[in-house]
């Protein structure tokens, strides 16, 4: 633990063992989202499942750094990872991505996607405001994980027709914001 | 639709197995089937059997997301 980096958060006014925990859930809502997005990928087939096999690709790495760079900080702050991987996964921030009953349904499969992301916007935002101007490295892991999980709803939402995006494809390496965090 | 006094709401709280009931607006919502609500706690902070219409201000997300549960009553309004 760092103790005195704990100390500054509490000082700050944070219920520090609310923010882990609330950490610890979203690093399970990550980990389990690149399980079941691997799940979901691999049965993105056909001309319409193609098509989005790319982008539920780069999310789903995307995720699983998204949990790397959140464990760090969880035990900077004196927090722990379950023991046991059954209680991780359901003490997990966000529903369970599972396939859709059809599996052939891209559009159902899409909604899978696209409503496991705005749990993920919905619970970083909650961190940052949380965090904004006491828990600055929180704060700051937030934001990053936040940006890369806005373009992942905003590119699956495209795909539904919802609207333009006004994102373009990763090019080069994954994870442009929460990087910094794993190097 | 079922009545409940703000008494009768707190034993919902979905701890030791027990339902959990939110309220919104004057209504009783069952959220004791939502992932979201495992235990009678929703994203940490948040307990049920409570009235939690000014909570949900303040969330990042709307009231619609309650459509998804049941309402199940109405809270009576304590007298003044």
């Amino acid at each position: 633990m760092a103790q005195v980096a704990r100390e500054m958060v509490a000082k700050a006014g944070v219920n520090v063992d609310q923010l882990v925990e609330l950490l610890v859930k979203n690093a399970a809502a990550e980990l389990t989202t690149f399980y079941y997005y691997t799940i979901l990928r691999v049965n993105l087939i056909g001309l319409q499942g193609e098509g989005i096999k790319e982008i539920a690709e780069t999310a789903r790495i995307e995720d699983r750094n998204h949990f790397e760079a959140l464990v760090p900080r969880i035990y900077e702050l004196g927090g722990e990872l379950p023991a046991d991987m059954k209680t991780f996964h359901d003490m997990s921030a966000c529903p369970p991505a599972s396939l859709p009953k059809d599996p052939r349904d891209v559009e159902s499969l899409l909604h899978v996607l696209v409503d496991a992301e705005r749990c993920a916007v919905r619970g970083y935002s909650q961190i940052c405001t949380m965090t904004a101007g006491k828990d600055h490295r929180t704060y700051d892991l937030a934001l990053a994980i936040l940006n890369e999980e806005i373009e992942h709803e905003s590119w699956f939402s495209e795909f539904l027709g919802e609207g333009p995006s006004g994102h373009f494809l990763r090019r080069g390496e994954t994870s442009p914001f929460v990087s910094k965090f794993m190097k | 639709m079922r009545r409940f006094t703000s008494e009768e709401l707190e034993r919902y709280n979905g701890k030791n197995g027990r339902p959990a009931y939110i309220v919104y607006r004057g209504l009783v919502y069952d959220v004791s089937e939502s992932f979201l609500w495992q235990g009678g706690t929703h994203q940490v902070l948040h307990q049920a059997g409570r009235d939690l219409t000014e909570e949900l201000e303040t969330a990042p997300h709307g009231p619609d997301l309650l459509d998804r549960c049941p309402v199940i009553g109405i809270i009576l309004e304590q007298e003044k």
